[in-house]
């Protein structure tokens, strides 16, 4: 905290920052914006009842988070193709034609369809995939109905972002920490690259610490922007992150570097766990990760002297095959350098006591154990299922006062390959109704061509949408979506802070367009179980969610856009960790009963494949856009108007590639099209391709789906059982063998063959 | 209690007092509130050379024409919208 200030009220008049002066006709809401999934407080301008503007907020804790996403917003949303009215599928499936029809007859159709499933298959039969992240906005009314019904199969891409992260760190220490950035002095960037247009808080945040001195470690294949700022670089082998942290911990060790007051008060397994990291002598990390063994070191040393450090959440260890294990030393190297629940470390926040969090309103406890015991995957892969995460009830009930915490969504969640698989007839029970909300699944997991073949096995299959996605083109019924201008919102982040902040509705929805709250409200007076949403509108909702402040949702969102919780620190000194044995488990007793390996450890890759000689990197963000969407934005088209990519020099010359050649990318899972972009920074032997590319101007349904088919990642993402994390079953994404080609002139004309957009009504 | 104790608890009171001071900003209502934003405006606030959040694209500070949106929206040819 600086020193205080001598205080002069006219400079309060005087000072920089000022709130900007009303303009005529026009009112301002403060929103949040959803562009990505970042969340940033952001100024909406409306006139006309229309946005026309998103700046950044007035609140200067929350100054310059804005990127182009946001700005682009007000024009993206009133792109002349969204959907906005119900559509119902008239021809086969995948064949582009479609019916429009009001919301009541789609919903009594759906209604009727899903419980003819039910009854003929039972509840499980039902999955349903929520971007809830993305979408933001699904208040845990999703998850409500489904284990009031009685299916425990939902999925979403927080299976291998972030929530399964929720979910593994729980194993060591009861919770998803979030790292105070504000008081740090040492932050670990593992492969991931917050910039000005991508995770922009993220970037003004390590920026702001750098300024105020704080060390930057960046461990990162190719040398990104943060690479270039940080204090030290390891450019280490795509997916070698698990190893690269046995090595630090063995410095650390060896050197006598950790808190050892916190481990021996707090912790369970250490002996066991050095002794599994004597198994990494540097000499062993350096040939596995291809850094240079002094300064791993080096970096070891930085991170557990610094001071109070941080190790941020990244997506990069979400998709490996040593998954768990990566994020369980990330957990390790937090807990025994003594960096958690202590200012300027890694905060564990618990639930704000003030809300209603949406993991309360989820009701997991009115699922029957029998039910949950079928959730898909968890007998393989049970990690973020009901069964990994059943332990914690009792243990987070003592810390956190509730026995499910949802975190992130990610604790809960069926094994997107295992319901895939079920839904495509290869299951242990048929699943045969599938629903999608904000969500684009056919590109969004692993092994596309599983997940079409899946879809056009089911019975019913309900898209919520704003645009005719390839996966809402294999829809039954694709029922119009608002976005975050048009709705209110309470963003709780499922309890991975405890911060809360508020979201004013900026303008009306357009056509039919209707939000998720009435989505799940439709869908429950359809099932004939109207009392499952009780709410008549969504600021009903809130006004139960935010009654223990004393205030209703209006006057709450008039008050203030942020609501912090008293915070507090070393909360285990009085309750213990939210882990069966009450201390950081650097031994996992859950793995231990779940027959797991109760240490980490580090799977080295197969073999090597002569037919695929190089190391694929998959997930690339473009910064103008997120994940499959604002590919209809000409101005974010003009920024990226085609996939790229990125090639070392050296890897380019062997294959005779040059910029901006056609070439393509192909493993044993399928092929894709996409224009080489050299870099420097690149190491040889190594591409890296972007995430989600498909081009709505192209041609739709079965055997187009406008792009996916050519350029689409998640035709090359494996999930056989070498490429899957054993503990999760998530994929792994960053560092799988494939091949590239250079493409024909003939077939370079096929990829720029487009087709009419126009949706047949 | 050791030194290193201390150092820790005054951290402990440092970051508390931060939420305290941004939570009052953002309130920005009583003479108070405005106060603490006046001091979280000074205190985060970087010289200009030093600004690493400035940017053309959201400096340039444009937006839209509401009825450009309306006509786009309905699929009419428009001039290029007012970015």
């Amino acid at each position: 905290m600086p020193a205080p200030a001598p205080f002069d009220p006219q400079d309060i008049v005087d000072a920089k920052y000022k709130e900007r002066a009303v303009k005529d006709g026009v009112t301002t809401k403060r929103t949040i914006c959803q562009s990505c999934d970042i969340a940033c407080s952001v100024v909406s301008e409306v006139k006309n009842n229309r946005v026309v503007k998103v700046r950044s907020s007035d609140n200067p804790i929350f100054r310059d988070n804005i990127c182009m996403k946001g700005i682009m917003a007000p024009k993206g949303f009133a792109n002349p193709n969204r959907i906005l009215h119900p559509l119902k599928r008239v021809g086969e499936r995948g064949s582009g034609r479609w019916q429009q029809v009001s919301w009541d007859e789609a919903m009594s159709d759906i209604g009727s369809r899903l419980k003819s499933v039910i009854a003929e298959h039972g509840p499980e039969a039902w999955a349903v995939s929520t971007s809830q992240w993305n979408t933001a906005t699904d208040h845990g009314l999703g998850r409500r109905i489904m284990n009031h019904i009685g299916s425990p199969n939902w999925l979403s891409g927080v299976a291998l972002c972030a929530g399964n992260t929720a979910a593994v760190n729980r194993l060591t220490y009861g919770w998803f920490p979030f790292g105070d950035f504000n008081n740090t002095k040492c932050i670990v960037l593992m492969g991931h690259n917050p910039r000005r247009h991508s995770w922009t808080p993220l970037y003004n945040y390590i920026r702001s610490a750098q300024a105020r001195g704080a060390k930057l470690i960046v461990t990162d294949p190719r040398q990104s922007s943060s690479a270039k700022r940080a204090d030290i670089w390891l450019p280490l082998k795509a997916g070698s992150d698990t190893a690269m942290m046995f090595g630090w911990l063995k410095v650390i060790f060896d050197e006598e570097l950790y808190d050892k007051d916190f481990v021996a008060n707090w912790t369970i397994g250490f002996e066991e766990l050095k002794a599994r990291v004597d198994e990494y002598p540097l000499e062993r990390v350096a040939k596995l990760t291809g850094c240079d063994p002094i300064m791993i070191a080096k970096a070891a040393r930085m991170y557990a002297t610094s001071g109070p450090a941080i190790i941020p959440w990244t997506p990069i260890t979400d998709m490996q095959r040593n998954s768990t294990s990566a994020i369980r030393l990330q957990s390790i190297l937090r807990a025994v350098c003594g960096n958690i629940d202590i200012p300027g470390g890694e905060l564990l926040q618990g639930f704000n006591p003030d809300i209603v969090n949406e993991s309360t309103i989820e009701m997991h406890e009115v699922l029957s154990d029998e039910q949950k015991s079928k959730q898909l995957g968890s007998q393989q892969h049970p990690v973020f299922t009901y069964r990994g995460q059943q332990y914690f009830n009792e243990p987070t009930k003592r810390v956190y006062g509730q026995e499910y915490a949802n975190l992130v969504m990610g604790c809960y969640m069926a094994t997107p390959s295992a319901t895939f698989r079920a839904m495509a007839g290869q299951g242990p029970y048929p699943v045969k109704a599938f629903f999608f909300l904000g969500n684009n699944p056919m590109m969004s997991y692993a092994n596309m061509p599983l997940i079409i073949d899946a879809m056009m096995n089911q019975d019913l299959i309900v898209a919520h949408e704003q645009f005719m996605t390839p996966s809402a083109q294999l829809a039954d019924y694709i029922l119009p979506a608002d976005s975050w201008l048009e709705r209110p919102w309470l963003a709780d982040f499922w309890g991975w802070m405890s911060t809360v902040r508020t979201s004013e509705k900026a303008m009306d929805p357009p056509g039919e367009a209707r939000s998720t709250f009435e989505f799940w409200k439709l869908l429950a007076n359809a099932l004939d179980r109207p009392e499952l949403v009780p709410w008549d509108s969504l600021e009903d909702l809130y006004d139960y969610r935010v009654a223990a402040t004393g205030m209703t949702w209006d006057r709450f969102v008039a008050t203030k856009d942020v609501h912090f919780a008293k915070p507090e620190f070393r909360k285990y000194e009085k309750v213990g960790f939210a882990t069966p044995s009450g201390k950081v488990e650097l031994k996992s007793s859950v793995l231990e009963d779940l027959d797991f390996d109760p240490l980490p450890y580090f799977r080295e890759d197969p073999p090597a494949d002569p037919t695929f000689p190089l190391k694929l990197f998959t997930g690339v963000r473009e910064d103008g856009f997120f994940q499959t969407g604002h590919r209809h934005i000409p101005e974010m088209r003009e920024r990226h108007p085609e996939p790229l990519m990125f090639v070392s020099p050296g890897t380019a010359k062997e294959y005779g590639i040059a910029e901006d050649e056609w070439v393509e990318v192909a493993n044993e899972l399928g092929r894709i099209s996409i224009k080489a972009a050299i870099r420097d920074t690149m190491p040889d032997g190594l591409i890296r391709i972007p995430h989600g590319w498909w081009k709505p101007e192209m041609k739709q349904g079965a055997g187009h789906l406008s792009g996916a088919l050519k350029y689409a990642d998640a035709q090359l993402c494996r999930d056989d059982d070498e490429y899957l994390d054993r503990e999760q079953g998530i994929p792994h994404l960053k560092g799988v063998p494939c091949q590239i080609y250079k493409l024909t002139p003939e077939i370079n004309e096929n990829i720029s063959d487009e087709a009419d957009l126009e949706v047949t009504v | 209690m050791s030194s290193s104790q201390q150092l820790s608890r005054k951290g402990e009171r440092s970051a508390k007092f931060t939420i305290w001071l941004a939570d009052r900003s953002s309130r920005n209502r009583s003479m108070l509130d405005k106060v603490c934003r006046w001091l979280v405006v000074r205190e985060t606030t970087p010289p200009p050379e030093e600004d690493f959040m400035r940017d053309d694209f959201v400096d340039s500070d444009l937006g839209f024409d509401p009825d450009e949106l309306d006509r786009y929206q309905r699929g009419e040819d428009i001039e290029p919208l007012n970015r």
